[in-house]
């Protein structure tokens, strides 16, 4: 007997858990940012694993879609972060708690 | 066998994971995320998603991640920073929080009857390239256009928002040198934004000409 689905899921919601502790943990907004990717690629697993079990193909089309959203936030987000650290020269998140630049 | 590989490249993903959050230096939690990715990959190809596998690596542990690791370097901070002024309940939030989230995995997982659904025999077409490019060109076409329009949004986007603007005050100090303008360092001589790259407000003023002084005041 192979991996079970329970097996799949269990293991993306401990990354998903993992992620979401490291964004409230973590103050580089870099390291913030990664995370935020690691809780993605957890609910991709999801996706995923949903998709082989059920023999449908929609979940592996919303996980393409998913990383494209991941890229563009990459690109906007690493924006974002650049321009931060023009204007405050730290990548602290505590530095940058006023929204005013 | 495939038990053998799922407990490997499982045990990987959330040694990765760990690894990740625990590390200080953001380089190395970046090295971390690909080693979660790539096993993450070997994971799909299990669930017989091949398509997806190859994407997660050219896409995600390719793409992204040298984009977020050319961002680490230029921004090359010092990784010295004493622990200040941190927030002191985060952490404590952080595990409460993680164990509600992981409760609820565990509640899930015990309540809910495990029903149908089995792995798919390998001749199956489904996650092949075939079957994924005709369902985002059929069912799913009107999310996939969005889609690329999302896409096209995001880099105007973060070609705005990453551009520099034309010299000003706050914009001296870029990464890896310090620049400044010369309407900076002399605020009568306006017009001039000639800017002078150096490592140090010293080499700054003689190359402009000036007193040393007077960038100092500026800082």
């Amino acid at each position: 007997m192979g991996p079970q689905l329970s097996w799949y899921l269990v293991l993306s919601a401990v990354l998903f858990t993992i992620g979401a502790a490291g964004v409230i943990v973590k103050r580089n907004v870099i390291a913030m940012f990664m995370c935020i990717e690691l809780m993605l690629n957890a609910v991709n697993l999801t996706f995923v694993a949903f998709s082989s079990f059920f023999q449908d193909v929609s979940g592996q089309l919303f996980v393409f879609i998913v990383m494209t959203v991941a890229a563009a936030e990459a690109a906007v987000g690493l924006g974002i972060i650049i321009a931060i650290f023009r204007n405050r020269e730290s990548l602290d998140v505590d530095d940058a708690s006023i929204m005013k630049l | 066998m495939t038990t053998a590989l799922f407990i490997i490249f499982a045990g990987l993903a959330i040694g990765c994971a760990i690894s990740m959050v625990s590390q200080s230096n953001p380089l190395y939690s970046a090295i971390s995320l690909i080693g979660v990715f790539l096993s993450l990959a070997s994971l799909y190809v299990m669930l017989a998603a091949p398509f997806i596998a190859s994407v997660q690596v050219i896409v995600y542990a390719g793409a992204i991640m040298v984009l977020v690791i050319f961002v680490i370097m230029l921004l090359n901070v010092e990784q010295s920073e004493s622990r200040r002024k941190r927030l002191k309940f985060l952490v404590p939030l952080a595990a409460v929080m993680a164990a509600v989230l992981l409760a609820e995995t565990v509640f899930i997982l015990y309540t809910v009857q495990p029903g149908a659904g089995r792995l798919l025999e390998p001749t199956s077409n489904v996650g092949l390239t075939h079957s994924i490019g005709e369902g985002l060109l059929t069912r799913y076409v009107l999310p996939f256009e969005v889609t690329s329009i999302l896409l096209l949004m995001a880099i105007v986007g973060a070609m705005s928002l990453a551009r520099r603007s034309p010299l000003s005050a706050t914009a001296r100090v870029v990464p890896g040198a310090q620049v400044l303008a010369m309407d900076i360092a002399q605020p009568r001589g306006v017009e001039d934004l000639r800017a002078v790259e150096s490592d140090t407000s010293a080499d700054v003023a003689r190359a402009l000409g000036v007193d040393p002084q007077t960038i100092k005041e500026e800082g």
